[in-house]
């Protein structure tokens, strides 16, 4: 006749409450754990998209970790074909790919726009980086790149121009005078980030080479790994290995990435106050039921106590009744996290976009037993809060009070 | 006055000069005032008395359910008043049985549960507290319903339910059980009579008996 045997008889007797503060934590459980698994879902698509794009490691010049350029590829990476020959001998990278930045002028003949160029080398950037994806008209850069670029939505349409339409782009090289390149637009990207969308233009590294003066320098390389688990291994061992070609920055993702950790806080915040809004209000609903439980019983734990049972027994017998309510209500509260989990993934809702973003992603919440676990451990301990004081209450009842109780 | 007894054995349950008031709205009763008394090994003792004349207050001080404002409460020979809550209970468990005016049975419980409770608290497995649970409903006539929950028994049997409860706590068997019952059912024949049962020697004498007087929470006087 333990204390969860009592807390089970006792949340029996009274079928109808017990029922209705279950169904509390249901609610609470199922918000929780969806709220949760919402939350990381977008953590994870949203880093998988960073690294998609920035990579998980970029090798750059030391100043330009730090530093903007003044000029043209100032810290730039020499011998860049030696450098991703040797960064791709370590045996945790799956890609290296050389990119040139650089800023610029593209004009149509009747209308000059300026741009962030990006040079690439177009197999292996479609190959490994969502740029395959973004592609809404036209196609992907083929081979070297050729003459061709493809460019963002919002810089075509600034320019008035379409697949297949003559640019002319302009820049200063790196030894600083002005060049110019007669380039074809292959392909329009639709860059989920308004701001990147309406200036980014890429080409491939033999055109923006000959557009620069830049000859086998780049901006940085780009390095994608087997797994994130590898990251730290593989910068200790891609700093061994480019030793040779002078003093070389090898930056995490999560460095770069300062919009990554902004929206991630951003999304701690809010789902944090949602979460205890939601967990308040639980504690407060139960705290109720559990004291109206042990005004109702005043009479019983003066019984219990006078035939002898210590004040803890009493304690952990309305804690036990917490647990049981917890547990009860979250395997409800599974299925129905379930249930709404499959309702919203199948309902093709469009998110509105997020901040910095140009286009809405359908709602999608994840399956991710951390996220259930986590609404588990917060509606026990929930529970267990809310049932505490009423608990103390009862085990601390004077004895000759609670038999007179009526 | 004490049961007469050839030689005096120990009190197993005293009380010296304890006295106890409550707060009444603003003014202080006096519910009984320096009341001594002791109970000795197998005595049967009565207390009778008007309505607030003491009989509960001086129940609950010496079955250790409330402390006096003065005094002492010695169960076999400890003093009470220096124990803990957690000591008090266990006292309570292990050397009390209490039969309630209203019988305070735990509704969850069945009939055989509820007068096992008290073992299940000294950790007595649970074959042997149900095997002592049902010989002691039979004791008291009502072992056909020891899987029965006192919402679904009569009052009268509710009440054999709570004396079986207390006796459990006594430990004693069921020959023994049954003379102490009928002393107990000869002393709930007449109304308002509460009584104090103490049973720690197994050798409880049916007959040997006081009845204490109590009036204005003082005692009157005690008559075998």
């Amino acid at each position: 006749m333990n204390a969860f045997s009592l807390a089970y008889r006792n949340l029996a007797r009274q079928r109808r409450r017990t029922l209705l503060i279950e169904a509390v934590v249901a609610f609470g459980f199922a918000a929780l754990a969806l709220a949760t698994g919402f939350m990381i879902q977008s953590f994870d698509s949203l880093r998988a998209a960073m690294i998609q794009q920035i990579g998980h490691l970029q090798v750059m010049h030391p100043s330009a970790a730090t530093n903007s350029e003044e000029t043209t590829l100032e810290f730039g990476i020499p011998h860049a074909v030696r450098a991703r020959a040797l960064a791709a001998t370590v045996p945790s990278v799956v890609a290296v790919l050389p990119r040139i930045e650089w800023v610029g002028l593209v004009t149509n003949g009747t209308r000059s726009v300026p741009y962030l160029g990006l040079g690439v080398d177009p197999g292996p950037e479609f190959a490994a980086t969502r740029q395959r994806e973004l592609v809404v008209e036209g196609s992907y850069l083929q081979g070297d790149g050729g003459d061709e670029i493809v460019m963002g939505t919002g810089l075509a349409r600034a320019l008035g121009v379409r697949t297949g339409d003559q640019l002319t782009l302009l820049a200063s090289t790196v030894d600083g005078s002005l060049n110019a390149v007669d380039v074809r637009v292959r392909g329009l990207l639709a860059i989920p980030i308004k701001e990147l969308n309406d200036r980014t233009l890429v080409g491939g590294i033999t055109l923006v080479s000959q557009l620069l003066h830049s000859e086998g320098t780049v901006s940085k390389l780009v390095v994608f790994l087997r797994s994130e688990r590898d990251l730290e291994a593989a910068s200790a061992a891609l700093a061994v290995r480019l030793a040779p070609i002078g003093p070389v920055a090898i930056v995490p993702w999560r460095t770069i990435a300062v919009f990554y950790s902004q929206v991630r806080l951003l999304y701690i915040a809010i789902f944090g106050f949602v979460n205890t809004v939601l967990v308040l209000m639980v504690v407060l609903s139960a705290a109720i039921v559990m004291t109206m439980a042990v005004a109702e019983r005043t009479r019983e734990v003066g019984t219990l106590r006078a035939l002898g049972t210590r004040p803890a027994r009493i304690r952990n017998t309305f804690l036990a009744e917490g647990v049981l309510i917890a547990l009860a209500g979250s395997i409800a509260g599974l299925v129905l996290a379930l249930a709404v989990r499959a309702a919203l993934n199948a309902s093709g809702i469009i998110l509105p976009p997020p901040p910095g973003a140009a286009v809405g992603m359908p709602i999608h919440v994840g399956l991710y037993p951390s996220a259930y676990l986590f609404g588990l451990a917060v509606m026990v301990g929930t529970m267990l809060l809310a049932s505490f004081f009423p608990a103390r209450r009862a085990a601390h009842l004077s004895i000759v009070e609670a038999l007179t109780h009526v | 006055m004490s049961a007469p007894r050839q030689s005096s054995p120990p009190p197993v349950l005293e009380a010296e000069s304890v006295s106890k008031s409550y707060r009444l709205g603003a003014s202080l009763v006096t519910a009984i005032q320096d009341v001594s008394l002791s109970v000795a090994s197998g005595e049967l003792i009565a207390l009778k008395g008007p309505s607030g004349s003491g009989k509960t207050t001086l129940l609950n001080l010496m079955g250790l359910l409330d402390r006096p404002d003065r005094g002492v409460v010695r169960v076999g020979g400890v003093e009470a008043e220096g124990l803990d809550e957690n000591a008090r209970s266990d006292l309570r468990r292990d050397q009390f049985g209490f039969v309630f005016q209203g019988f305070n049975l735990i509704p969850v419980l069945s009939a055989a549960e509820n007068v096992s409770y008290p073992m299940a608290l000294k950790g007595v497995g649970r074959q042997e507290r149900r095997r002592r649970a049902i010989e002691l409903l039979e004791s008291v006539g009502i072992g056909h319903k020891h899987a029965v929950r006192p919402d679904l028994l009569s009052g009268g049997e509710r009440q054999r339910v709570a004396i079986a409860r207390a006796l459990a706590t006594a430990n004693l068997d069921s020959h023994t059980a049954d003379e102490v019952l009928g002393l107990v059912r000869r002393l709930n024949e007449s109304q308002g009579v509460a009584f104090l049962l103490a049973t720690h020697d197994p050798r409880v004498v049916a007959r040997a008996h006081r009845v204490v007087h109590l009036h204005d929470g003082r005692i009157l006087d005690q008559a075998p």
